[in-house]
């Protein structure tokens, strides 16, 4: 790994502090703004360019001595601390008391999102990929809504006082719910590379691991209550994050994802008394680190690549933005509203995000030589295909006024229009 | 009057409040403590906006609504609330006070009322931090830390030209 200058963190930091600037004037969501920055600072952009060459001058260093790279230790720890922390407060939110008084009608929206959405995935990636692996990781990368970008929006939008928030989050809690268990079985599979015994061992751990942090999240109520007992800020906050990250540390450590050892101890923390000085000390540490996170994606990311992808990213957006706006039309009719507020739950979940990357690195990160070239498209098409979705998914959003006006009276009046329902 | 309650997982609690008519009050609480207020015209309106205020101010703007919440101005006197029952006040010495022309020590202020003096304004200056031997004289301003019953007692030693 490559050492990071300390010149390097303040570039990396003063980029994103900028993205994210100009994300909140263009109103925009700042998760591609992150992408877009580190693709820009990436030694695939900015180390190509000829600097001094182009200003004529011998005094600016070349671009690939200015390029940050994606594979220096600094930038890709940060990255990996912003996924724990992505999916510790998914836990921390994630109180199985609630999820099951509403069980019902999450049940029946998530499953419906879930079915239509993972399927038309895996069937888009085998007609890809011709193989199950690939598709498995297709269908999480375009199944996910991204929790973040839809949850921020619903407070922008005031949609939260409405309706329609509901049956979004309740879906969103689905998609969680399901996507820390798939997270566990896409990190072993993709350890486990095409070989399905290997797979099936690595599936084994991953499960036995689960089932033992089950346990110590069931039993273990009381020591967590315990282990944060403090009135200073600094030792909740030292304690949380050194309880969280080591055991995510040892997670990987053993070769299960980090991610999922962070998710549940994020859920045995949401059942103590200090979930709410979690959520408002731990969210700076986790929006620091996502963006990191964020940023790193895009260091990653070949640009050049995007053209190799560009018709799938195409046909995947072309697929599943309506299996979205069908998937979330349908949940918001289980919920039991009207035509119009059905079909902002459906513009609402288009948006993809955080855990389609998650995803996409978890494919790179654990492909051996057998799944390296799938796993690196795999990548550049969910990058590709997060910056078309989250972009596509807040416009969606911002003028659901004109698409309700135009779509909501041709749902009414089935006989009159194509319809593609039968309410 | 109906009042409906759900969750919102990743943001806090709603909760719906019927008014009369069809109105309804929209209270979103977020885990941060901050609180949105929306009206809706009615059920199945869009809620609109009205102001958003913090934990704090929420819990201020909820006991005088309630009707709990009464702090009457005073211009004879300054008062800051450190808590619910802590006070910082300021007291002028009068030229008849007991208190003038004694000593901190000799005025055993804490002992008799509860209250601290924790600073004296003389003239332009303040002594922050007054000592034992510090004397009181007629004139200071004394800013004076207790509750609000050790405070009243402090009133009636500065009003009481002497005691035995």
């Amino acid at each position: 790994m490559a050492e990071t200058a300390l010149i390097d963190v303040g570039v990396l930091f003063a980029t994103v502090a900028v993205a994210g600037l100009v994300a909140n004037r263009l109103d925009q969501s700042v998760i591609p703004f992150y992408i877009v920055a580190g693709i820009l600072l990436s030694p695939y952009v900015l180390g190509s360019l000829d600097l001094p060459a182009l200003l004529g001058t011998g005094a600016v260093p070349h671009g690939e001595a200015l390029a940050l790279s994606g594979e220096s230790e600094f930038v890709h720890l940060g990255a990996e601390l912003g996924i724990v922390f992505l999916l510790f407060f998914l836990g921390l939110e994630f109180n199985l008391d609630r999820l099951l008084d509403a069980r019902e009608r999450i049940g029946k929206a998530g499953t419906v999102d879930l079915a239509i959405n993972f399927g038309i995935g895996l069937l888009l990636g085998y007609a890809l990929f011709g193989a199950f692996v690939p598709a498995f990781f297709v269908a999480g990368i375009v199944y996910i809504s991204s929790s973040a970008i839809i949850t921020k929006s619903l407070l922008d939008l005031g949609w939260i006082a409405n309706d329609e928030a509901d049956p979004m989050l309740g879906t969103l809690v689905y998609e969680d719910l399901f996507i820390a268990v798939y997270l566990a079985v896409a990190a072993a599979l993709a350890v486990g590379g095409g070989d399905l015994g290997a797979a099936a061992r690595s599936i084994g751990l991953a499960i036995g691991f689960i089932l033992a942090l089950l346990l110590l999240v069931s039993l273990g109520t009381a020591w967590f209550q315990r282990s944060l007992d403090t009135d200073t800020n600094e030792f909740v906050v030292l304690r949380a994050i050194g309880i969280t990250v080591l055991i995510a540390g040892a997670a990987l450590a053993l070769g299960v994802s980090e991610a999922v050892a962070a998710f549940f101890v994020g859920m045995a923390f949401s059942s103590t008394d200090h979930v709410h000085d979690l959520e408002r000390l731990l969210e700076p540490v986790r929006d620091t680190f996502a963006a990191i996170f964020f940023f790193w994606i895009g260091l990653e990311t070949d640009p050049r690549l995007f053209l190799g992808v560009a018709g799938l990213v195409a046909v995947a957006a072309a697929l599943t933005t309506p299996s979205k706006l069908v998937s979330g039309y349908l949940g918001g009719r289980i919920y039991g509203l009207d035509e119009r507020r059905s079909l902002r739950v459906g513009l609402g979940m288009t948006t993809r995000g955080e855990f389609s990357l998650i995803i996409a690195s978890v494919a790179l990160a654990g492909a051996d030589a057998a799944l390296a070239e799938v796993a690196g498209t795999i990548y550049a098409f969910a990058v590709g295909y997060v910056l078309v979705m989250s972009v596509l998914g807040t416009s969606l959003m911002g003028y659901s006024d004109r698409i309700e006006s135009v779509v909501v009276p041709r749902l009414e009046s089935p006989r009159g229009g194509a319809a593609p329902t039968d309410d | 009057m109906a009042i409906y309650e759900s969750d919102l997982p990743g943001v806090g609690k709603k909760f719906e409040v019927e008014l009369d008519g069809e109105e309804r009050l929209i209270i979103v609480t977020h885990n941060t403590g901050k609180r949105e207020v929306f009206l809706k015209p009615d059920a199945d309106a869009d809620g609109e906006k009205l102001f958003e205020v913090s934990d704090r101010l929420a819990r201020t703007i909820g006991t005088i609504l309630e009707g709990a919440y009464f702090q009457p101005v005073q211009t004879e006197r300054v008062e800051t609330m450190l808590s619910d029952e802590t006070f910082i006040e300021w007291y002028g010495v009068s030229e008849d006070a007991e208190l003038a022309g004694r000593t901190l020590a000799e005025a055993r202020v804490r002992e008799r009322t509860g209250v601290s003096i924790v600073a004296i304004q003389r003239d332009d200056e303040v002594v922050p931090a007054p000592s034992p031997d510090t004397v009181i004289e007629a004139g200071d301003t004394l800013v004076v830390v207790g509750d609000r019953e050790d405070c009243r007692e402090f009133e009636t030693l500065l009003g009481t030209v002497d005691e035995p």
